[in-house]
C-alpha cells in the first residue's frame, strides 16, 4: 500500500508527521512487515526526534543550520542561497525513513516522532507512506 | 486599403506572444546574470536610460523597492553623466549598482554615464541588446535583449521587453535576499508570461475604441497625458509615442501636478486628455479628481484603465487593460492603447514616424541625433 500526503509547511518548519504515518498503518491491516517514509524532495529532509520539549525543536533548527548556514558562496546560484543551502542540508540529513510494524502499530518509542524538516518554506510539499507485510 | 494600417499597431498586436516568448528567454538569463554575492552586495540602485528606456525605469522602480526591499533611483542619462554627485558613486564596495537600459547600447549619454559612475566604482549592469555596442562593452554584467526583428516603428515592443528585463530583474533580487520564498518568486513570475494571454483578450476591444478615439481626435493639436506612480510612466511614455508618431505637442504629468498646472490650458475642447487609473494605484483618489475637473472643463477624455466605467461614475471612453494578479506587472501592457492611439493618428493624417527624418529632421537619421554627441566624463571638482 503507498499513500500521499499533502503539507503546506512554514519557513524552516518541523512539521509532525507522526499521526499521519501511524493512521496509514492501521489502515493497510498489514500486522507485520516494513514501513517506508519517503520525502520526495531535495530541500527537505526526514527525521526521528523527541517531541517532549517544544524548544528541543528551536535546537534542531539552530544545530542545523549552524552546521550548514546559508552562505552566499555556494556554487549552486540557480535559485537562492535558502535552497542552496536547503540541498545540502537534505543530502546530509536523508530523506527517507524505515520503521517496523509489530501487531498491527508503528514499533516507536515513546520519545520518539517522525518530522518533516523543511529547508526552505513556506511551501507545498507532500510525502509517500508505504507499507508492505512480511 | 485600410487606412488604419500602420506598423506601430502591428508591433502592439505582437505583443501577446512576444511577452510569452521573451519571458522564456530572459527569465533563465536573469538567474544568472548577478551572482548571490553581487545581488546581496547591492545597497542602493540607480535606473538609467534616455526615452523610451527611461520610461521603463520609471516604470519598475517601485517593484525593485517593493520586491526587493532595495532603495532605487530614476536618474536620466544627463543627470547621471553630468550632474550627480561624486560623492554618492562607488561607496560602500561598488555601491550604488547602476542598472543602465539601452537596446541599442550606442546612445551617447549612456555611455558616458556608464564610463562616469564606472570610473568612480559603480558596478553597472547593462540591460541591452547589443553586448559589442559601448554600453556592453563597458558593463561589468550584460542582460542581453533578443527582440526579434519586426517592422520598424517607435518603440512599442523593445519597451515591453526592456520593462519586462526590469521586472525580472526585481523579482529575482526579492528572492535571492529571501524577501519571499521561491514559489512566490514563481508567482510573480507566472502572472507576468500571462499578461500576454490577458492582453490578448482584451486587444480587440481596445482596438475598437482607440480607432475611434483616433477619428475623433486626429485633428486635435495636443494631448496631455497624466498618471501616477506606476501609472506616470506609462503617461510619460504616451507622450512620448504621440511625439514620434504624429508630430504633435503632448504633455506629461501627474495627477498632483496636473492641478498645479496642465489644467491651465485653453481651448480644452481640443485637448486630448488621456489618464492612466488603476484601481490599486495609491494615487487613484487624485486621479479621479482629476477626471471630475477635466470633464468640467471639457476636455475629451480617455481613461486607460484595468477597471471599469462602474469605478469611475464620470463620462469619458474608458479602455480597459489587463488586471494583473499583481499590480507590479501592469506596466508590462498598460502602455498598449497610447501605442494604438498615436499610430492610428499618425495613419489617418499621413504622418510619417519621427518626420521620416527628412528635410529639417535628416540630422536625425538612424539615430545619429541621439548617438553623436560629445562625450565629457565630470569629476565632482568639475561641477563645483
Amino acid at each position: 500500500m503507498l499513500i500521499n500526503y499533502k503539507i503546506k509547511t512554514k519557513y524552516n518548519d518541523v512539521f509532525d508527521i507522526t499521526d499521519k504515518v501511524k493512521k496509514a498503518v492501521c489502515e493497510s491491516g498489514v500486522k507485520e512487515g516494513i514501513c517506508l517514509v519517503y520525502n520526495p524532495h531535495s530541500t527537505a529532509g526526514l527525521a526521528v526526534y523527541s517531541p517532549w520539549d517544544p524548544k528541543g525543536f528551536k535546537d534542531l533548527d539552530e544545530e542545523i543550520r549552524r552546521l550548514i548556514p546559508t552562505r552566499i558562496d555556494f556554487k549552486h546560484q540557480h535559485d537562492t542561497p535558502q535552497d542552496a543551502a536547503g540541498h545540502v542540508k537534505s543530502a546530509i540529513l536523508g530523506i527517507s525513513g524505515n520503521f517496523i510494524i509489530h501487531e498491527g502499530e508503528l514499533l516507536i518509542g515513546g520519545s520518539q516522532a517522525i518530522y518533516f524538516l523543511e529547508f526552505d518554506g513556506p511551501r507545498n510539499r507532500e510525502f509517500y507512506v508505504k507499507v508492505q507485510a512480511d | 486599403m485600410d487606412s488604419f494600417i500602420n506598423p506601430m499597431c502591428a508591433q502592439v498586436f505582437s505583443l501577446p506572444e512576444l511577452i510569452k516568448e521573451q519571458y522564456d528567454d530572459l527569465e533563465p538569463k536573469v538567474r544568472t546574470v548577478l551572482s548571490f554575492q553581487e545581488i546581496y552586495n547591492v545597497q542602493r540602485i540607480i535606473l538609467t536610460g534616455c526615452g523610451d528606456s527611461y520610461a521603463a525605469a520609471m516604470a519598475t522602480k517601485y517593484a525593485f523597492e517593493m520586491l526587493a526591499g532595495i532603495p532605487t533611483e530614476v536618474v536620466s542619462a544627463i543627470e547621471l553623466s553630468r550632474f550627480y554627485c561624486q560623492e554618492q558613486l562607488g561607496i560602500d564596495c561598488r555601491n550604488p549598482l547602476v542598472i543602465a537600459i539601452s537596446h541599442s547600447g550606442e546612445v551617447a549619454r549612456i555611455k558616458e554615464a556608464v564610463q562616469r559612475v564606472s570610473h568612480f566604482g559603480c558596478f553597472v549592469l547593462g540591460v541591452t541588446g547589443n553586448e559589442q555596442s559601448s554600453l556592453g562593452l563597458q558593463s561589468d554584467r550584460i542582460l542581453k535583449l533578443d527582440i526579434p526583428d519586426f517592422e520598424s516603428a517607435p518603440g512599442t515592443r523593445s519597451y515591453a521587453v526592456s520593462v519586462m528585463a526590469l521586472l525580472l530583474l526585481a523579482v529575482r533580487f526579492g528572492e535571492v535576499r529571501h524577501r519571499y520564498p521561491m514559489d512566490q518568486a514563481m508567482d510573480y513570475r507566472i502572472d507576468m508570461r500571462n499578461q500576454g494571454n490577458l492582453l490578448k483578450d482584451l486587444l480587440p476591444a481596445m482596438d475598437k475604441a482607440s480607432k475611434k478615439v483616433a477619428e475623433e481626435w486626429k485633428d486635435f493639436p495636443c494631448y496631455d497625458f497624466i498618471g501616477s506612480g506606476f501609472d506616470y510612466a506609462t503617461a510619460w511614455f504616451g507622450q512620448a509615442k504621440i511625439l514620434e508618431a504624429t508630430g504633435k505637442f503632448a504633455m506629461h504629468i501627474n495627477a498632483e501636478e496636473w492641478f498645479h498646472l496642465n489644467f491651465f490650458a485653453r481651448d480644452a475642447g481640443h485637448l486630448g486628455t488621456i489618464i492612466i487609473g488603476n484601481t490599486t494605484s495609491p494615487g487613484l483618489s487624485r486621479t479621479k479628481e482629476v477626471i471630475k475637473y477635466a470633464t468640467r472643463l471639457g476636455r475629451p477624455l480617455v481613461v486607460i484603465t484595468d477597471g471599469t466605467k462602474k469605478d469611475f461614475a464620470k463620462e469619458a471612453v474608458f479602455i480597459q487593460v489587463p488586471s494583473p494578479k499583481y499590480p507590479i506587472n501592469m506596466p508590462l501592457t498598460h502602455f498598449t492603447p497610447v501605442c494604438l492611439i498615436a499610430g492610428y493618428i499618425s495613419a489617418l493624417i499621413g504622418e510619417k514616424y519621427g518626420r521620416g527624418c527628412e528635410g529639417n529632421w535628416e540630422f536625425s537619421k538612424d539615430g545619429a541625433g541621439v548617438k553623436n554627441s560629445e562625450i565629457i566624463i565630470k569629476t565632482q571638482e568639475d561641477i563645483c
